[in-house]
């Protein structure tokens, strides 16, 4: 695909991160791997407690250094954010890479206008005028499809809806048009029809703007209407990476397969949905080898070895040793995808 | 239909607070309908819509400020208090957030063994055996009992909800959004569960939930509530196949189905606007300030809830009439059948 010929806009290689526990540490992720070319729409997708959000954190440089450490490199450019000193990490925070997330309304600030927040992003990054910062916020209003920008300006978030308050964040993270917006789960506080418009704004700027979006969410359906290329994590690591539509209709990952099968569909109605069996391991307490592989339908003795990320034709990356021979069922029984 | 008497019915209930002396928001607004026994009847709406009211009201949880709730047939605020209270037991409800519903500081034993308890119809005894089954039935080992909420998953706690009601033998279990906060390969395992408990006991379900894959998953029939008003209500496949309210229609266009972008054929209706205040709702239909298709008519005049087609009832005036065009149903329905 071509975003091997363009030099990646991202570049995110063996990405571990740590916490601190008591005296000692654990890991939250293990070797997260992933790249983005400029302007590409990618999901990171995962239940609860996979490393989704964390990931997403430790890119923005938000996990806090007194009680996470990180390995590996993220590279922006060719630059890396990890080796990177604080304040240089600090401009490049809201200017190249900004961040929205589920709750627009901690996200904010409830004491400032909704105008006021906007301009105070812009003023940080870039020697612009009040007045021209006040114009610029109210051109990003209206760009999120706010009715009556210049009215809104001076609103609180308290008096937006939540809709509104989220429109309101996207302004905020967009306003010095960033290279790479990472939205985790920016819709999942919101009801669908809603959600559709938030959605549908996203798309929309990050294609008029050139701008590449990392989507962190759990809604499989969510990213194949918005991304091209989906990232599926499971207890700390990237599983499966490839095209969305590849990986709908032939999941090369059995845990992907599971997800997408796990979703109850309008139209099988009463069906047995098939569940994956057993649950999420523990951190401390991962299983040997391939982590799914305990719940795994096709997992076989080569399985408790270790799993490395490995290329599988015709593209895409997956951890299993099996993905070659397996042929997985997605979002449509296996005869039906052929 | 004509034969069966209906388990739980409304007839033009409505559930209003007083705000403040001028101010009343109805939450719930004359809505009728019939739940059949071993049906399960899936309500659908966005935040906002008045379904969990709805459902309080359906196990007298919320008493009616206008119209009736029915159970069988009776009018359960007719009976005596202590009446109510057996009564009651017969009807159940799941809630949401299975972390705010359980004691952090009771054993799963005694949460589960707690109605029972309230009831105070057999021995101790007995009713820790009857837990003990109740637990096994929901797939929890006999050696969770001693456990305390804070040691299970989200799963695990629904499961222990579900257990508790089950203790009581209730022939109708309101859900309300009992699988919403799960993760969806455990959301799958609870509908599974779901599905044999019914099979097995014969259980009424009805299922509040803003999720039209699981409503659509679950249900025999759906009613779709905006703004305190039933829009639209009918056979499952008949209402996700066949929408007659640009309402539902456009629930359906917003659902994000998870199919390749070649195989998604539907063009999708963008609703402009959110949710207008329930304290002043629009006049004439309620949805005419979103409604693509809304006319003069639709202001002036308040659309008859009417039988559009047998069992399949919409409050629109333009019902049946309107190009339906967007449900992802269709592109779907052709790709899997």
């Amino acid at each position: 695909m071509d975003h091997a010929v363009k030099q990646p806009l991202l570049e995110v290689n063996k990405l571990s991160a740590f916490f601190r526990a008591g005296r000692g540490e654990v890991q939250v992720t293990r070797d997260v791997s992933f790249t983005m070319a400029p302007g590409e729409m990618v999901g990171l997708v995962g239940e609860s407690g996979c490393g989704k959000t964390v990931t997403g954190l430790a890119l923005m440089g938000l996990l806090p250094p007194a009680s996470s450490r990180l390995e590996g490199k993220i590279l922006l450019q060719g630059q890396d954010l990890i080796a990177m000193p604080p304040s240089a990490k600090r401009r490049l925070r809201g200017r190249r890479i900004s961040m929205i997330f589920q709750e627009p309304m901690s996200a904010l600030d409830p004491v400032f206008t909704i105008g006021h927040q906007i301009s105070e992003t812009l003023r940080a990054h870039q020697d612009v005028s009040r007045a021209e910062a006040r114009n610029r916020a109210i051109e990003a209003l209206a760009r999120v499809g706010i009715p009556e920008p210049t009215l809104r300006y001076d609103a609180y978030p308290h008096q937006l809806s939540g809709g509104m308050r989220q429109r309101a964040m996207i302004a905020i993270a967009l306003v010095c048009e960033p290279q790479l917006l990472i939205a985790d789960e920016p819709t999942t506080a919101l009801d669908v029809t809603v959600q559709a418009q938030i959605v549908d704004v996203l798309g929309e700027l990050c294609t008029r703007m050139g701008m590449a979006m990392l989507f962190i969410t759990h809604d499989l359906g969510l990213v194949s209407q918005t991304c091209s290329r989906l990232v599926t994590m499971y207890a700390g690591e990237v599983v499966e990476e490839g095209r969305v539509d590849d990986i709908l209709l032939r999941p090369r990952h059995p845990y992907s397969s599971g997800l997408l099968r796990s979703l109850p569909a309008l139209t099988q109605r009463k069906a047995r949905l098939p569940a994956i069996p057993g649950r999420v391991p523990v951190r401390g307490d991962m299983p040997p080898g391939c982590r799914f592989q305990p719940r795994c339908a096709h997992a076989q003795p080569p399985c408790t070895a270790p799993q490395p990320l490995r290329a599988v034709q015709p593209q895409g990356e997956v951890r299993c040793c099996r993905a070659e021979e397996l042929i997985l069922p997605g979002v449509l029984p296996v005869e039906r995808a052929a | 239909m004509t034969a069966q008497q209906p388990l739980v019915a409304t007839r033009d209930l409505g559930v209003h607070f007083r705000l403040s002396r001028n101010t009343v928001l109805k939450a719930v607004d004359r809505v009728s309908f019939d739940v059949l026994p071993g049906e399960t009847f899936g309500i659908i709406g966005e935040s906002g819509s008045g379904k969990t009211t709805l459902g309080r009201a359906l196990v007298c949880l919320e008493a009616p400020s206008a119209g009736q709730v029915l159970h069988q047939g009776r009018d359960p605020y007719a009976l005596s208090r202590r009446q109510l209270r057996q009564h009651r037991r017969n009807y159940q409800v799941v809630f949401q957030d299975p972390n705010a519903a359980l004691d952090p500081r009771m054993t799963i034993l005694r949460s589960v063994r707690e109605p029972l308890d309230v009831a105070a119809t057999m021995p101790r005894a007995q009713r820790d055996e009857v837990a003990m089954q109740a637990m096994e039935r929901v797939g929890l080992s006999p050696d969770f009992a001693a456990r305390y909420p804070h040691e299970l998953s989200g799963g695990q706690k629904q499961r222990v909800c579900i257990a508790r009601v089950l203790t009581l033998r209730p022939s109708v279990i309101v859900c309300d959004e009992a699988v919403a906060a799960l993760d969806v390969s455990i959301q799958a395992d609870i509908l599974n569960l779901l599905a044999d408990l019914q099979r097995e006991f014969g259980l009424t379900y009805i299922f509040i939930t803003h999720n039209l894959g699981v409503v659509g998953h679950i249900s025999d029939r759906v009613a779709v509530m905006y703004l305190g008003r039933l829009v639209e209500m009918g056979e499952t496949e008949a209402v996700l196949a066949r929408p007659l309210h640009p309402y539902t229609d456009a629930l359906l266009s917003a659902e994000p189905v998870a199919l390749p972008s070649h195989m998604r054929t539907s063009q999708r209706v963008i609703l402009s606007g959110e949710l207008p205040s329930p304290v002043s709702p629009p006049s004439g239909c309620r949805f005419r300030t979103r409604c693509r298709f809304a006319q003069d008519l639709c202001a002036a005049k308040e659309p008859e809830w009417s039988e559009v087609e047998p069992g399949h009832w919409a409050a629109c005036h333009f019902a049946g009439t309107l190009p339906v065009t967007s449900s992802p149903v269709h592109g779907v329905a052709e790709v899997v059948a």
